[in-house]
């Protein structure tokens, strides 16, 4: 199997602009990684681009901005792993021979349908029942506070730690930090999660540029390698399951260490997909980076602090950076790259020489999540 | 929550007020009570809910109406402010474990707790575009 390089990233500033059209969201972070890979865009044999809520022919409304046409374009949808859905595919396609240049676009406009919580499939059952994904993972929250003793206080650092290192990111939405008490007192929108403890939701792009390994030199000398590339679906269980620890993430994490050879020891920094603040912390013990159970004591313990010894979420994450659905799971790639190529600023993770990003989503009944994609990169 | 407690076990049938249910899946006029109609695979034995054309564990389309147990076990539940506008807020969801072994995402009434005993019922959740009432099922706490 060939081996694949990150040889470009880009991103635009996530936040709202609802004036813009998703076209003019998506080009300028594809320019900026083209720019970034210092490539002239004939170059480019192939694009990908994931959308979750973007409509039709999201691809080719954004590459045609820029004339980046007459390629094959792809459009995937796979709800909050769209973005690294394409990513997996555009890989895919340089490991089998077929291209040796590839684009790889997430992009999204949420703020199209005005605020509250995310439109779901209304054709969901659960959603026909008035479920909402806060509510989905404020269950998980529930029933691993009471299974483990996770506190409140505890629960509210998550945010209080992604906000921090948002404030370091000009990419991210929210860029002031908050503390335990703020978040506790804010707007309650499941219990036990306040409006803090929730991703804001807007609009956002961002865009990588593969390039098979053997001929990846001629493009640059800080070359990110592709390790691992992860993508599997939740399994359906229409009985009893346990909540306090994400199945789809456990087998994904697990087939991901055994493709890149790594194990959780050796990750330094990690993008995960904290949608809600319960979720960055079942994501440390689906990872193995702590046991069941241990999550919140970790989060207090420092570890994962940019300074700890696994930095996770350096760039905000989602709660922070925010999460354009379909541009999320590229925008982790954009920060994983910048830390292994030592370009984070004030927010970099010393000595980061691999990193992991793991985008999940889908509710939909019966599942844990619907999709789940996980990538290990090194340098 | 209160507003959903006031109009729980509000069992007779009522059928110029919207329900939310398809089909079959509620029976509201069964001796004994409001019952939950779901599914039963012929073919593995599989029990669901709701009732499916298919089964999910054996492909089989042998599925039969079966009623589900009108009591179960809270196993997590969240009392949620922000949802769309037809619903009246706040409210409580939860999932039920039925002794059958099938999980009920359901709408929740009363003092509930994580591990505690719930019994089936049917109250109003919301209100449609038009102003209409919409009712569901609603396990509530027990004593
Ligand atoms: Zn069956």
């Amino acid at each position: 199997m060939r081996g694949v390089s990150v040889v470009g990233v880009g991103m635009i500033p996530f936040g709202k602009y609802p004036a813009k059209s998703l076209a003019d969201l998506g080009w300028p972070a594809v320019k900026a990684a083209l720019g970034d890979a210092g490539i002239a865009p004939r170059k480019v044999q192939a694009a990908f681009c994931g959308t979750a809520l973007g409509g039709m022919m999201a691809g080719q409304r954004i590459l045609g901005r820029i004339g980046l046409t007459g390629i094959p374009i792809v459009n995937v949808e796979n709800a909050c792993s769209s973005g690294s859905t394409a990513l997996r595919q555009g890989i895919m396609a340089i490991r089998s021979g077929e291209y040796d240049v590839v684009l790889v676009v997430g992009v999204e406009k949420l703020t199209k349908f005005g605020g509250g919580t995310l439109p779901l499939e209304e054709e969901d059952w659960e959603v026909s029942q008035g479920l909402v994904m806060p509510a989905l993972y404020a269950m998980r929250a529930q029933r691993y506070m009471h299974d483990f003793g996770l506190t409140a206080r505890q629960l509210a650092q998550i945010p209080v730690k992604n906000r921090a290192n948002g404030a370091l990111n000009p990419d991210a939405q929210m860029r002031t930090p908050v503390t335990v008490d703020q978040v506790l007192a804010a707007r309650p929108v499941a219990d036990p999660f306040t409006l803090l403890q929730c991703c804001p939701t807007g609009d956002g792009a961002a865009a990588i540029v593969l390039c098979a390994t053997s001929r990846a030199a001629e493009i640059r000398a800080d070359l990110v390698h592709v390790r691992a590339s992860e993508l599997t679906s939740g399994r359906y269980v229409g009985g009893y399951r346990d909540m306090t620890t994400p199945e789809i993430t456990v087998r994904g994490a697990a087939e991901a260490y055994e493709q890149a050879g790594l194990g959780p020891q050796d990750i330094r920094v990690a993008e995960v997909h904290d949608a809600f603040s319960i979720a960055e912390l079942l994501y440390y013990e689906a990872f193995g980076f702590c046991r069941r159970g241990e999550a919140g004591a970790f989060l207090e313990s420092g570890a994962t602090a940019i300074d700890g010894t696994i930095a996770v979420n350096p760039s905000g994450g989602l709660l922070a950076k925010g999460h354009p659905l379909g541009a999320t799971g590229a925008a982790q790639v954009v920060e994983i790259v910048r830390q292994l190529r030592g370009e984070a600023g004030p927010r970099q993770v010393a000595g980061a020489k691999v990193g992991l990003s793991h985008a999940t989503g889908g509710g939909i009944s019966g599942f844990d999540h619907g999709a789940c994609s996980i990538h290990i990169f090194a340098t | 929550m209160d507003s959903v407690i006031g109009l729980l076990l509000d069992t007779g049938v009522d059928d110029d007020r919207a329900l939310l249910l398809p089909g079959d899946a509620l029976r509201l006029a069964a001796p004994g009570g409001p019952v939950l109609v779901g599914g039963r695979c012929e073919g593995c034995g599989e029990r669901m809910f709701p009732r499916h054309p298919v089964c999910p564990a054996c492909m089989s389309e042998a599925v039969v109406a079966a009623e589900m147990p009108r009591h179960g076990t809270l196993y997590a539940f969240s009392t949620v402010h922000v949802a769309p506008e037809k619903w009246a807020k706040p409210f409580v969801v939860g999932y039920v474990d039925l002794a059958n072994g099938v999980r009920v995402f359901s709408r929740l009434a009363g003092t509930v707790t994580i591990d505690g005993p719930v019994t089936l019922g049917v109250a109003e959740v919301g209100r449609d575009a038009d102003g209409r009432p919409i009712r569901s099922f609603v396990f509530a706490a027990e004593g």
